[in-house]
């Protein structure tokens, strides 16, 4: 059984494996994730029609989750994100995207998974809440629940691109 | 300080092609493999014949008696963790499906233990009720890799490794079941690793396997030697991981059919077992 399995698994291998990193962030655990989620993904090649993505994508958020569940992830999130000084420092900097970086970790596998499907493979949320199996409201209320946990604010992005321009 | 969805678009990026090393490698065989594994576990559920490994179709060792002791003794120095006083975990199933041939039964649970741990080896006892004993162990990460080790009726080691949400397990029969099996109390030996232990690595030091790493891929293969068990147990210690192994019997007295089948399992689960903690 074939027809295309092995050319997908070729061609999306590696960026699969990178967003099931940006859910697992462990490089480890997201092939293992890949593999899982592809081997469930070969089981029903058949019986998938179109873009195999949105269905691979949804094995590998649901096989995260119910992972996230049960395992022991010896993660211990901050309960403040670090403030910093000043923001125009590159110290700061540094120091603000690693705490961007460590606050994702602290969101849920649900809200993890809106914003890696939304902000990293360019999703809409409509494709996001297709592939979460969730509404499109609910979607939007997680996303919204990330962003304010992340300190994201998609409001003030136009004012810093003109900021950044002058 | 906020941050803007560019800022997250570029941290996501950046982060996920950070990789260090090798970059993540598609095995196609690898994927195949275990897509025909869970086609086979479906296939096994659906026929209600799952959960079933024959002790006597498994590869065959010697470790029972001859490997598991040092292991056992470094378990020894850990706190005494089985706990069948605590109720949450994961569920055994009242009845255990066995299929011999074109004969199918289910078996009944005569004694179950839990456990809070995993890294080390355990031996569970119990006394059978008949020559086609089962056994079956549940894990929280069904991920996780279960070796169990038996004897068998020449006085070597049987069994199975697999994946704990794999059919983990094993079940004697008229054939493997040891001659004494019946006259006096038995034990299964049960180790449960993490889904991430570092299996190969381990045998590379062990084995002087090859620096070539197909050649140690195969986990469920390197952890049925023991000399690998015992330095991963060594190598991990006692690591939090709930799991329970169940003992699944015919009631007493119903005897094995002339070629071993198992015959309808009748009556209500008996403990008649005690557990030893190493």
């Amino acid at each position: 059984m074939d027809d295309g399995f092995a050319e997908y698994v070729a061609h999306r291998h590696l960026q699969l494996c990178r967003m099931a990193y940006l859910l697992t962030r462990d490089w480890g655990t997201a092939e293992d994730l890949v593999q899982t989620a592809l081997a469930k993904a070969w089981l029903a090649w058949r019986r998938i029609e179109g873009n195999p993505d949105p269905y691979v994508y949804r094995i590998i958020v649901n096989t995260h989750a119910s992972w996230w569940r049960r395992l022991w992830r010896g993660e211990v999130p901050a309960e403040t994100l670090p403030e910093t000084a000043d923001p125009r420092d590159l110290a700061a900097e540094v120091g603000e995207r690693a705490a961007l970086w460590s606050a994702i970790g602290t969101l849920s596998p649900r809200q993890r998974a809106v914003i890696v499907l939304h902000y990293f493979e360019g999703l809409t949320l409509t494709q996001v809440a297709g592939i979460v199996g969730c509404s499109l409201g609910t979607v939007k209320t997680q996303l919204s629940r990330a962003l304010a946990r992340l300190r994201v604010d998609p409001d003030i992005q136009a004012m810093n691109v003109e900021g950044a321009q002058r | 300080m906020r941050h803007t969805e560019s800022d997250l678009r570029a941290l996501l990026t950046e982060h996920s092609q950070e990789r260090a090393g090798r970059e993540p490698s598609a095995h196609l065989g690898a994927i195949v493999r275990r897509g025909r594994r869970m086609r086979r576990t479906r296939q096994a559920v659906t026929a209600g014949a799952a959960a079933v490994l024959a002790v006597a179709a498994v590869g065959v060792g010697n470790d029972l008696l001859t490997g598991a002791p040092r292991a056992d003794r470094a378990a020894a120095a850990q706190p005494p963790t089985h706990s069948a006083q605590v109720e949450p975990g994961p569920k055994l199933p009242d009845s255990l499906p066995v299929r011999l041939g074109a004969e199918k039964s289910d078996l009944s649970l005569i004694h179950s233990q839990r456990f809070e741990t995993m890294g080390v080896a355990r031996t569970v006892s119990f006394t059978p009720t008949s020559s086609s004993t089962g056994f079956k162990v549940v894990c929280d990460d069904p991920r996780a890799w279960v070796v169990t080790v038996l004897r068998l009726r020449g006085g070597e080691s049987g069994g199975g490794t697999a994946r704990c949400g794999e059919s983990a397990g094993a079940h004697h029969d008229r054939l493997s079941a040891p001659s004494d099996w019946l006259k006096r109390p038995q034990s299964v030996q049960v180790w449960v690793f993490p889904p991430d232990a570092p299996v190969q690595e381990v045998a590379k030091g062990a084995t002087g396997c090859p620096k070539k790493a197909k050649q140690c891929d195969e986990t469920a293969r390197l952890l049925w030697r023991p000399e690998v068990r015992e330095r991963l147990s060594a190598k991990l210690g006692e690591l939090p991981g709930r799991w329970a192994v169940g003992v699944y019997d015919r009631p007493a007295g119903t005897g094995s059919g002339p070629g071993g089948e198992p015959s309808a399992a009748t009556g209500s689960p008996v403990d008649g077992a005690s557990a030893t903690h190493h």
